[in-house]
């Protein structure tokens, strides 16, 4: 299934929300984590499934070991979230998030989780308040632990060809902690999202 | 005939009796509402519940983390959530499976949502609290049958000892892990002698009962941190970690008198048996766990050679 | 009396945006810049008496514009528009001469408020 690019009014529309939404997001994590949130400038662009494997360790990096956590989201829009982070940014986050020092392996679990929503939730919101749709999500779950990136997805088992990738990526200022939020929609998805921001842009 | 119906008693109706736990708390933590499920497990009637600080009524509750996960929803008008994989359970209810279930408390999952006013603020959280005791029962279930399959394809199926793929496994990690963190470590092949005959001449049947009886005796000889696997036919094999070849010699002479000495029956005959043995140690110019393998196999050669029922020390030759 | 302004960010729909929230009635002659350095040549033309000034653009960025227009002493009353509305980024435009913050998304309220502060409009 081949699918139309988005028009250049598209991507920058789409690229300003996902700014706003950034914004907001970064602002809402500061004030809840007591700590400066640097946010990087959000990337769009379309994949092939055959080439997300190496996209997502371009965008990523070539790091040690990582842990991804996955999130459906659904209503207006359609995709899943997929949130990768290192090793040592994970557990600098568990005492702003009020976790105690020493964390077992089901309270590290969920410590990533929780993150990890807080993250999709931050972004998204975002984006649905400024387009005005509506969002529900599925509870976060745990899709990779420790292994290395290109493990995260195995396209042999995706059923979609082309996907809309977002990338944000979130640091915490003078902290270790670092997490890459990629946003993936397939086919069907991309146009709910391309009508929402034509409709966003029509009307202002 | 068609019924006009007011939906809102309805879904009053609905929240108040489905079967998932709803409660609704605001800024302060005061319960606001609190369903009939909520009322059924924790006992505490609806009229009592809102007014009053879910801390004080449950005193219980994880606090700081609690108030964290709820303080989130209103910050950031997002949904939380909790999983009973991570976190068993919000408040300790009882389950529906209190003969069959096997776990004390009832295993929940639930969902922080934000409740927006008209402009858009959130003035409350509403929870919703799911039974996921099955589930989870289910789950774990699920997870013992799966290590059991993974454990029944590392044995043998005769004799019940583990096999040659899991043997070759746990000798590579081992030789890896000598390598990285030092320490030594041993290894013993042996093989009956004269097994073919006891086929020949008493059957298959008497066959399989030698390997099994002999497999029982050797996993009774070797110790704990011994490894005992079936490497092929009439050859079995034992690692030994942290092992000295003296005490890898040691413990395979006592495997060759322990089966020399035991009474082996089959149809209430006796079949007396033997073993060779073939031993060695790990040292610094093997490279590579087969190595090892062909090391045993050559000191087991050796013993085969020298007469059967005997132990061979592997030497390198020069 | 007509009022120069210019509106600068790379993003079309932004300029949109914010030229729609601008207060009904007030008399402008609007340009566009979609960089710091047309912004900067935007002034030079006298075009850029009230500058609304985006900070993450491609070329040359808005702390660039603000460094500039500081260093070299020149006048005009910038309003940054910013997405990061984070009190840090606040304080580091203000401190490079901004007059006033307005976060996005942008709305004709506060766009009023400021410039009525300020005795503009």
């Amino acid at each position: 299934m081949s699918i139309t690019p988005l028009t250049e009014d598209q991507r920058d529309a789409l690229q300003e929300v996902l700014n706003i939404a950034m914004g907001q997001a970064g602002d809402s994590l500061a004030r809840i984590l007591d700590a400066f949130v640097e946010l990087s400038v959000p990337r769009i662009r379309i994949v092939e499934v055959k080439e997300v494997t190496n996209t997502i360790r371009e965008m990523v990096g070539n790091t040690a070991d990582v842990t991804a956590v996955r999130q459906a989201f659904f209503d207006d829009l359609r995709g899943e979230a997929i949130v990768v982070m290192d090793e040592n940014g994970c557990r600098d986050l568990a005492d702003l998030m009020g976790y105690d020092d020493n964390l077992d392996c089901q309270a590290e679990q969920e410590l990533l989780l929780d993150v990890s929503n807080v993250l999709v939730g931050a972004i998204l919101n975002g984006v649905t308040e400024t387009l005005g749709t509506s969002l529900s999500y599925s509870a976060p779950s745990i899709m990779a632990e420790r292994c290395p990136v290109d493990h995260i997805i195995d396209p042999r088992n995706l059923s979609w060809t082309h996907a809309l990738l977002l990338e944000v990526n979130y640091s915490l200022k003078n902290r270790g902690f670092k997490s890459h939020l990629l946003l993936l929609m397939a086919e069907e998805a991309i146009e709910s999202l391309r009508k929402a921001v034509d409709d966003f842009v029509e009307s202002i | 005939m068609t019924m006009q119906l007011n939906s809102a008693p309805l879904l009053d109706f609905i929240v108040g009796k489905i079967n998932v736990g709803v409660f609704v708390i605001n800024r302060d933590m005061d319960i606001v509402l609190w369903n009939h499920f909520m009322e059924t497990y924790s006992g505490l009637k609806a009229d009592d519940a809102v007014g009053t600080n879910v801390f004080d009524q449950f005193p219980e509750l994880p606090r700081r983390w609690l108030e964290r996960k709820i303080n989130s929803v209103f910050v950031l008008k997002n949904f939380a959530f909790t999983s009973w994989e991570q976190r068993p359970y919000l408040f300790k209810f009882p389950h529906n499976r209190p003969v069959t279930g096997g776990v004390d408390c009832m295993r929940q999952n639930c969902t922080f949502l934000p409740v927006r006013n008209e402009a858009g603020d959130v003035e409350h959280v509403c929870v919703t609290l799911l039974d996921v005791t099955d589930t989870s029962i289910y789950q774990s279930m699920m997870k013992d049958a799966l290590r059991r399959l993974a454990d029944a394809s590392n044995r043998d199926g005769l004799t019940g000892i583990y096999n040659r793929r899991f043997l070759e496994t746990s000798l590579d990690k081992e030789f890896s892990r000598v390598r990285r963190y030092g320490g030594t470590l041993s290894f013993i092949l042996l093989d009956i002698d004269f097994f073919k005959k006891v086929n020949d001449n008493l059957g298959h049947l008497a066959g399989d009962e030698v390997l099994r009886r002999a497999a029982e005796i050797f996993s009774h000889t070797i110790r704990d941190s011994d490894t005992l696997g079936r490497y092929g036919g009439e050859e079995f094999a034992v690692i030994l970690p942290q092992t000295e070849l003296d005490g890898a010699v040691i413990l395979a002479e006592r495997l060759r008198q322990n089966i020399e000495e035991a009474e082996i029956l089959y149809d209430k005959n006796p079949i007396p048996v033997t073993i060779s043995l073939g031993v060695t140690q790990l040292s610094d110019d093997v490279a590579a766990y087969e190595q090892l393998i062909n090391d045993a196999d050559i000191a087991l050669y050796q013993s085969k050679e020298n007469g059967r029922n005997k132990v061979t020390a592997f030497k390198p030759s020069v | 009396m007509t009022t120069p302004i210019t509106i600068v960010d790379d993003s079309a729909m932004s300029r949109k945006l914010m030229t729609r929230a601008l207060p009904a009635g007030w008399d402008v002659e609007i340009s566009q810049a979609t960089n710091g350095k047309e912004a900067l040549e935007a002034y030079h033309a006298g075009k850029a008496d009230v500058m609304f000034l985006d900070l993450t653009m491609p070329v040359m960025d808005g702390y660039e514009v603000l460094e500039t227009l500081k260093k070299e002493g020149l006048n005009t009353f910038v309003v940054v528009v910013s997405a990061d509305i984070q009190p840090k980024a606040q304080e580091r435009v203000m401190s490079l001469g901004a007059m006033a913050f307005i976060k996005k998304p942008v709305n004709t309220e506060e766009v009023t408020k400021i410039l009525k502060e300020y005795g503009i409009i």
